[in-house]
């Protein structure tokens, strides 16, 4: 019994230790003095992840240190955001990519335990990803104006990739802006939610550019806008929704946005750091192929200009989610 | 012609027969330790794969994916700990065969099973792409529902011994399922406004604490059981064992082809429907679930069966059917080529080129996995006094790296608490994981199918692939019970 016991304590100290060596150390003199975590508030695999993978890759180069990604899905984004806002010793080291789920996720979930805006530092937009409106080929609308004109007797289903996602979001601005019946159909992910639109199940989708752009190429999905704020160069024949100019959609742009932040107590050398190697960074080849095969675009703003753009998002979010009755 | 050699220059490089291997190995080694899952290790060599040449770095994570599907049977044979979701149902049998000394039986029946149910999903991938992309495309919500419901049905015959108690774990399991956000409005179900709830219970800090913990405390409740110093690995499989479970592995590995095909159900799914169909069909039904080769075997032919076909979704149609597939999509993408039917277009050299190293890496998974199982069947040699205490830190330490959670810890060890009870009262832990996994999918697709409809009814019989699974479904109930009127008359003939 004695062994057994022994071998128990054993146990959870090795249990223990394997806990603390996934927790690193660092303190701060001149920046950075140490590994830099990017914390990954998605789980591996999506697009957020394999993001901020890429970037870290390059990022470690221009940093000259290790960028180590950490994974902390759970609750849109609001676990790892949550963790990051509570600092912590290596508060210093830690950055977040945050997207659209930062501004979506403090919209709709309730109670966070943390200000979206005021616990942290907003370093620069890295990339940009539009949505696309996009119909089935099989589907008799040639034009957004045409679809809706339709949907103000007809309900049109939309697919999303699952409650405040950006996808899902964006319906529910059209379905606002444009006072067309939509109904919001979710399903888990945009690879499960795919074959309903190619099927024609769903009458449309605002899906992001990389998911159904081959998909468009192929003809088996018609673009009608993008909702970026300008064309994009993938598909310069497609309008942008604002373009359109009727319906209020000229107040219609949104994008899956993709950007560093940390948290408020984040050294001002290591804000100035940062900035430095993210232009580093984004001027580079691979990160402008790797753009490009995303249908992204580099990011636009960076430090106040980012955090007016996030509080700016966020208001947008808040009341689109009252409008629409999701969750609070 | 011309293609043929373009199509051998792009396959017979040494790079692609590294990265098979390296991905095997990986896959096997990750696979087989609890809490680290197949999809966390593609996900960590993807950053790897951009320098790499397109056709070695999709076989690398390829390979890491098969490698990964049987890697996780390792653990929930020897230890009851399943590696990964997929493997859960190996252990219902796997388990019972290593504690009774045939350890090393069960694994080699779920090595081959596996590479037979690997080859047969990859002659699917080759040959049936297209048809089975068609049949993807329409599958659509209310066909889903059916597929769903004739699912559930395979808790009666996953109920052994008592049908209550069967459907008492199955409503338990579904009840659990339905914590976390409302899939339509986003509100929070049952989450007691707790944070780390509201993306649904995790699933493997559950099935680490349902089928790992239990058996710890056990253990420690009957204090030291006097270990028996022999070779408790045992032999390997025979091959007229093969031989008898063979009908079973292609079944299995049929199922598997079908499920991976259509995006979104899952080869933890596609285990328990061909093991609860083995079962059916088996002369030894009543030894499942005690130590039956044949369970091992077919469970193991649905999960990997699942492996290859899954890529048919992605290639034939560019969509995503999980999320390792999600994940090997970025890699093409980073490549700067997009899976679809354009690719079979521009690309077919390189397809044809994957398709080579994706055959080739069954041979590899045998080769891999035998080396493995000489070694990892020695674990079950050790004194339990010594493995038990080892097997409790991978649970904490597994359940903590799923999502670097401490609450997962919590979760695993009450579970851990669950499923002892289970064990106590008889609760067969099988139907709770079948309500678990289905019930949220049921949930989702009735919704779905309503809101695409607006309502209407009708939607649910809207053509063949529905009317075949509500035939099936209601073939499935109608069999169960006139077997169960059979069974009682023939007690009661022979009281």
């Amino acid at each position: 019994m004695k062994k057994i016991f022994s071998a128990t304590c054993i146990a959870a100290c090795s249990g223990a230790l394997l806990l603390a060596a996934s927790i690193s150390t660092a303190s701060a003199a001149e920046w950075p003095t140490g590994d830099v975590r990017l914390v990954v508030p998605y789980a591996p695999g999506g697009t957020t992840d394999v993001l901020s993978r890429r970037v870290a890759d390059l990022l470690k180069d221009a940093l000259d240190t290790n960028v180590i990604v950490e994974n902390r899905p759970g609750a849109g984004s609001t676990i790892g955001t949550g963790r990051l806002a509570r600092g912590g010793r290596d508060a210093d080291h830690t950055l977040l990519m945050a997207s659209p789920g930062h501004t979506i996720g403090a919209a709709i979930y309730p109670d966070l335990a943390y200000d979206p805006v005021e616990d942290f530092v907003f370093i620069q937009n890295v990339i940009d990803i539009p949505n696309v409106m996009v119909v089935p080929a099989s589907s008799p609308y040639q034009s957004v104006v045409e679809f809706i004109e339709a949907a103000q007797d007809k309900n049109m289903a939309f697919s999303h990739s699952g409650v405040g996602s950006s996808i899902h979001m964006s319906g529910e601005l059209f379905k606002t802006l444009t006072g067309s019946q939509m109904t919001a159909v979710p399903f888990a992910g945009s690879g499960a939610a795919l074959p309903a639109l190619l099927g024609g199940d769903v009458d449309v989708s605002f899906e992001n550019m990389p998911t159904v752009y081959s998909h468009i190429k192929s003809g088996d999905l018609r673009a009608l806008a993008v909702t970026s704020a300008e064309r994009s160069p993938y598909l310069p024949e497609v309008p942008t929704l604002s373009e359109i100019g009727e319906h209020n959609l000229d107040q219609f742009v949104t994008t899956a946005w993709f950007g560093l932040i940390a948290h408020n107590s984040f050294p001002e050398e290591g804000y100035e750091a940062m900035q430095a190697a993210l232009d580093e960074v984004m001027e580079r080849q691979e990160f402008l192929d790797f753009a490009e095969q995303l249908g992204a675009q580099p990011g636009q703003v960076e430090g106040e200009e980012f955090k007016q753009f996030v509080i700016d998002d966020l208001a947008r979010w808040e009341e689109v989610a009252q409008q629409a009755g999701i969750s609070q | 012609m011309e293609n043929l050699t373009e199509v051998l220059q792009l396959f017979l490089s040494i790079d692609n027969f590294i990265a098979i291997a390296l991905g095997v190995v990986i896959g096997v080694t990750v696979g087989s330790i609890p809490g680290l899952t197949a999809t966390m290790a593609v996900a960590l060599a993807l950053p790897f794969t951009f320098s790499m040449q397109p056709v070695a770095a999709i076989l690398l994570l390829v390979g890491i994916y098969k490698g990964g599907m049987y890697g996780g049977s390792i653990t929930a044979i020897l230890i009851r700990t399943p590696g990964s979701p997929a493997s859960a149902c190996t252990l219902l049998d796997g388990y019972p065969m290593a504690q009774q000394g045939n350890a090393k039986k069960a694994l080699k029946a779920a090595l081959f099973s596996s590479v037979i149910a690997d080859f047969i999903s990859n002659i699917a991938l080759i040959f049936f792409a297209a048809y089975l992309a068609k049949i993807a495309l329409n599958f659509g919500a209310p066909e889903f529902f059916w597929l769903i419901c004739f699912s559930l049905t395979i808790i009666i015959s996953l109920a052994s011994g008592s049908m209550v108690k069967g459907l008492l774990a199955a409503l338990l399991g579904i009840l659990l399922s339905l914590v976390g956000l409302d899939s339509v409005f986003g509100s929070q179900r049952l989450t007691f406004g707790n944070y780390n709830l509201m993306d649904s219970i995790s699933f493997i800090p559950l099935l680490i604490g349902l089928f790992a913990i239990p058996e710890i405390i056990e253990f420690y409740r009957k204090k030291a059981i006097p270990h028996i110093k022999a070779k408790a690995s045992g032999v390997g499989m025979t091959l007229a064992e093969l031989k008898r479970c063979m009908k079973s592995i292609v079944r299995g590995s049929l199922i598997g082809v079908i499920i991976g095909a259509i995006p979104g159900t899952g080869a933890t799914a596609a285990a328990f429907i061909s093991y609860s169909d083995a079962r059916r069909r088996s002369p030894n039904k009543a030894n499942f679930g005690k130590g039956e080769v044949e369970g091992v075997a077919a469970a193991e032919a649905g999960n990997n069966g699942v492996a290859g076909a899954t890529l048919i979704p992605l290639l034939s149609l560019g969509i995503p059917g999980d999320v390792i597939t999600a994940i090997i999509l970025g890699a093409f993408m980073v490549h700067g080529l997009t899976p679809g039917p354009i690719m079979f277009q521009e690309n077919l050299s390189l397809i044809y080129a994957l398709f080579l190293g994706i055959m080739f890496s069954s041979l590899i998974l045998l080769v891999v996995g035998n080396a493995a199982i000489k070694y990892f069947s020695l674990i079950a040699d050790i004194p339990k006094s010594i493995l038990f205490p080892i097997v409790l830190m991978f649970c904490v330490y597994g359940a903590y790296a799923v999502n670097n959670m401490t609450f997962d810890i919590w979760l695993m060890l009450a579970f851990g608490v669950v499923g002892y009870l289970f064990n106590r009262t008889g609760i067969p832990a099988a139907p709770f994981l079948i309500g678990f996994i289905l019930g949220p999918m049921f949930e989702d697709n009735l919704r779905r199918s309503l809101l695409i409809s607006n309502g209407d009814m009708s939607i649910f019989v809207r053509g063949p692939i529905t009317w075949f699974f509500i035939a099936i479904t209601f073939g499935s109930i109608a069999f169960a019970i006139f077997r169960f009127f059979k069974d009682r008359n023939a007690k009661l003939i022979s009281n």
